[in-house]
């Protein structure tokens, strides 16, 4: 996982010219004792996220991620059930530490509810960018008729809604958010446009800047909308 | 609710009668659609092969790659027809409203009454529209285009009409419009929502997204 604070290291490696090793220093309670089955999982997490970011999901099979992780295709089929499955658990171990860093850095934020959620955002595209084929392949194959799960795309993205729910309440208590509007409705208005951009930045090869100041301009506009009346 | 492409009757000069050759070539068509049409509903778009498709219209994949170039040329096809009857719904449903927040409602859920019994195709089109490789293409269709342009149209009459102020952003409101538009399908394909449950997800997005421009 990578290290929260390590927000300044995030350079744009282009894909191909060899892998940049994430830094393996974890934060939080030390582990205990792996079991056999931990072991297997972060390894073949490892593996498939190197094997996503080289080579993205689709042109990613399950027997690559196995050899690439040493172990065998059914140990990671015990530990996974799919390979969808094992892309929702890099995808999101990937944003735990990105959301570890939003929750410590929100409430230091200043300005107006509409300056902290461009804040917000951009440290979130910053920090995502490079993976922004993934994330798209991630919202893809969540559609996909074959797969077992059926939970809402982007619903699962409870933590970051969490984070814009907190920033939402918080502008109702110091007046920039009308009171009466359903902080849902704006939480799946900025999911919609935060996908977007994505799918934006994925096909244009945008940059975190670029990303920003698209982010900024639809913020600005519902901004307007949950502004008290 | 079925959309089979219309039989054109006429060869490209439009003043000969159809050659029987001409005639087969769209009948194979119409077929090999309507069997694509049932496979990407069962299967999803990465399910269905041309194979499966072939078979399903009894035709030869040499018979299908004769008429569509690929899964993906196929599929965009179903979808450009589907919209253009859409398209024309919403333009109706757009004409009845009473103020530009209800044209605007009625035009998404006359899109979501029109995929309510499709939303497996529905789900097989969100699919395909964030895949890198074939979701540009289908995005930027011209009757994707049309629906866009629809959405822009009711914006612009509602400056005419004095309901709205000038817009610096109307192409982003537009957009973002458009965005919430598709943003509520997955609630229809995942979770079984109601067109009127729909409907009042959308007045509630409509009115944010409007709040900036409205006069009064």
């Amino acid at each position: 996982m990578t290290s929260p604070t390590d927000l300044s290291r995030l350079d744009e490696t282009t894909g191909g010219a060899g892998i940049t090793r994430l830094p393996t220093v974890v934060e939080g309670p030390p582990r205990m004792r792996q079991t056999q089955k931990e072991a297997t999982r972060n390894r073949v997490i490892e593996a498939a996220r190197e094997l996503f970011d080289r080579q993205g999901y689709q042109g990613t099979t399950i027997r690559e991620i196995a050899q690439h992780a040493g172990v065998s295709v059914g140990s990671v089929f015990t530990t996974f059930a799919s390979k969808y499955d094992i892309l929702s658990q890099v995808m999101q171990d990937r944003l735990d530490g990105l959301y570890a860093e939003l929750d410590r850095v929100m409430p230091y934020l200043r300005g107006s509810t509409l300056d902290r959620l461009r804040t917000m955002f951009a440290i979130h595209f910053a920090f995502e960018v490079r993976h922004k084929r993934l994330f798209l392949a991630y919202i893809s194959a969540t559609y996909d008729w074959t797969l077992p799960s059926a939970s809402t795309p982007m619903g699962r993205n409870r933590r970051l809604q969490d984070i814009i729910s907190e920033c939402l309440a918080k502008g109702v208590s110091e007046g920039d958010v009308d009171a009466r509007i359903d902080p849902q409705e704006i939480i799946d208005l900025l999911m919609g446009a935060y996908v977007w951009i994505y799918r934006l930045a994925a096909w244009h090869d945008a940059d975190a800047p670029a990303m920003t100041e698209v982010m900024d301009r639809q913020l600005g506009l519902i901004a307007t909308g949950f502004a008290p009346r | 609710m079925m959309h089979v492409a219309k039989l054109h009757l006429a060869d490209e000069s439009g003043a000969k009668a159809p050659t029987r050759r001409a005639l087969a070539k769209q009948q194979t068509r119409v077929k090999v659609l309507a069997a694509a049409r049932s496979l990407f509903s069962e299967q999803g778009y990465e399910g269905a092969t041309i194979r499966d498709i072939a078979a399903a219209a009894g035709m030869s994949t040499g018979a299908v790659f004769a008429n569509f170039a690929d899964k993906s040329d196929l599929f965009r096809e179903i979808m450009v027809n589907d919209m253009a009857a859409l398209a024309e719904a919403m333009r109706e449903a757009g004409g009845q409203g009473n103020g530009v927040d209800d044209a605007l409602l009625r035009m998404f859920a006359a899109g979501y009454a029109f995929y309510q019994t499709q939303l497996p195709l529905a789900r097989a089109a969100f699919s395909v529209g964030w895949s890198p490789q074939d979701g540009p293409a289908l995005r930027n269709a011209a009757p994707v285009q049309v629906l866009r342009n629809l959405i822009a149209e009711q914006l612009t009459r509602g400056v005419e009409r004095d309901e709205l102020v000038q817009d610096v952003h109307s192409v982003l409101r537009a957009e973002m419009l458009f965005e919430a538009y598709l943003s509520n399908y997955p609630q229809a394909i995942f979770e079984g929502w109601s067109v009127e449950a729909l409907q009042a997800r959308a007045r509630e997005q409509i009115g944010i997204l409007l709040a900036g421009v409205r006069r009064g």
